[in-house]
């Protein structure tokens, strides 16, 4: 059967939809719109936004764990084993510290920042803290979470607020060393908090080989979660997981450590 | 709209609503999901999710170009065709 044209039946879009695509895409750009004119006030106005969602999730946290005790006691012991891990990173840092730096007093105390945005909820490895220029924060900065972990550096800043992109961004190249016997590896961002690096084979690197970072002294940056080998290949893969959780991250110390990384950061506009 | 099923007026709000909404408050990837999920009733809904994302956490130190911007157009654009194949009887 032949159909009849209709305007209404062949347009592109019903009015209904239109409606709503309108209203979404006009919020979206009046939204685009206020950071670009004024960014700082845009943090200002959506900071509040994010501790609510970071209050309620912890709420619903709490909720779920009032109905079973086991899940009180886990997220105990997954709290204790975190701390367990920076004091012993924190150890690790020290001691390399001590043998590195000796006679030398390069630690400044730091900027501490609230995070407001984070991933898994940010799609791109980056943070939004709540500290900018006014505190003192300025461009290349880089960012230490609990232990003195290295987590990245800062890339834009505004007068209250800045942002930092992470070690784990894709194409972010960090020199390291890696291992017992401090073998240099170039680390390279492979995204959600992971890290990679390519090693001879014979460098006999294992899993939980703890991975460092210079800072003042060694850092200790992650550990070695998986390493990929393929027999037609030389070398070897290793996979790194930062030993800090990124996505519940809540404060971080900026300081000047006078290292330069591959990306350049020169954006003021976070 | 989808050939079969009718959308309200409120039915359609709450929908962008809680796209925008998930943006901050849920993982990346169930606002991927949920963008495409709505885009069957509200076609431009990925592009404005994308834009209101990158708006949020784009930076160009970290990538040259807004990639969630250009996904959201890349699905807006395929779900407008759909709609109107579906509309038109063609599939």
């Amino acid at each position: 059967m032949k159909r009849t044209f209709l305007a209404k039946r062949n347009g592109l879009l019903s009015p209904t939809d239109v409606s709503w695509g309108v209203f979404a895409l006009t919020l979206a750009l009046v939204v685009l719109g206020v950071r670009l004119l004024a960014p700082n006030f845009f943090w200002y106005v959506f900071t509040p936004v994010f501790r609510s969602a970071e209050t309620l999730s912890g709420k619903g946290r709490a909720l779920f764990s009032g109905f079973e005790n086991a899940a009180t006691l886990a997220k105990e012991n997954e709290r204790l084993q975190e701390e367990n891990t920076a004091l012993t990173l924190e150890n690790q840092a020290l001691i390399k510290k001590e043998a590195s730096t000796a006679g030398l007093s390069l630690i400044k105390e730091g900027i501490l920042a609230g995070v407001v945005a984070r991933p898994p909820e940010s799609p791109y490895d980056t943070l939004v803290l709540a500290a900018g220029a006014k505190a003192g924060v300025t461009l290349g900065q880089e960012a230490f979470g609990g232990g003195g972990v290295p987590l990245g550096v800062v890339s834009s800043v505004l007068p209250d607020f800045s942002r930092v992109t992470l070690f784990s961004t894709h194409d972010f190249v960090t020199s390291g060393w890696v291992g017992d016997t401090n073998l240099p590896i170039s680390l390279q961002g492979a995204g959600a908090g992971a890290m990679s690096a390519t090693v001879a084979r014979a460098a006999s690197i294992k899993v939980g080989d703890t991975v460092f970072v210079p800072g003042p002294g060694m850092l200790p940056i992650g550990k070695v979660a998986r390493i990929d080998s393929d027999p037609s290949v030389p070398g070897v893969t290793l996979r790194i997981q930062s030993t800090l959780n990124l996505f519940s991250v809540a404060w971080v110390t900026l300081r000047d450590t006078g290292t330069t990384f591959s990306i350049v950061a020169t954006s003021s506009q976070p | 709209m989808i050939r079969g099923v009718s959308l309200t007026f409120a039915t359609g709000g709450l929908l962008t609503l809680f796209a925008f909404i998930s943006v901050i408050f849920f993982p990346w990837l169930f606002t991927a999901a949920f963008a495409l999920f709505a885009s069957a009733f509200i076609p431009f809904i990925p592009l404005a999710v994308g834009i209101f994302a990158d708006t949020l956490y784009y930076s160009p130190a970290t990538n040259f170009v807004p990639l969630f911007t250009l996904y959201g157009a890349l699905a807006t654009g395929i779900v407008v065709l759909v709609h109107r194949r579906l509309r038109t009887g063609i599939i």
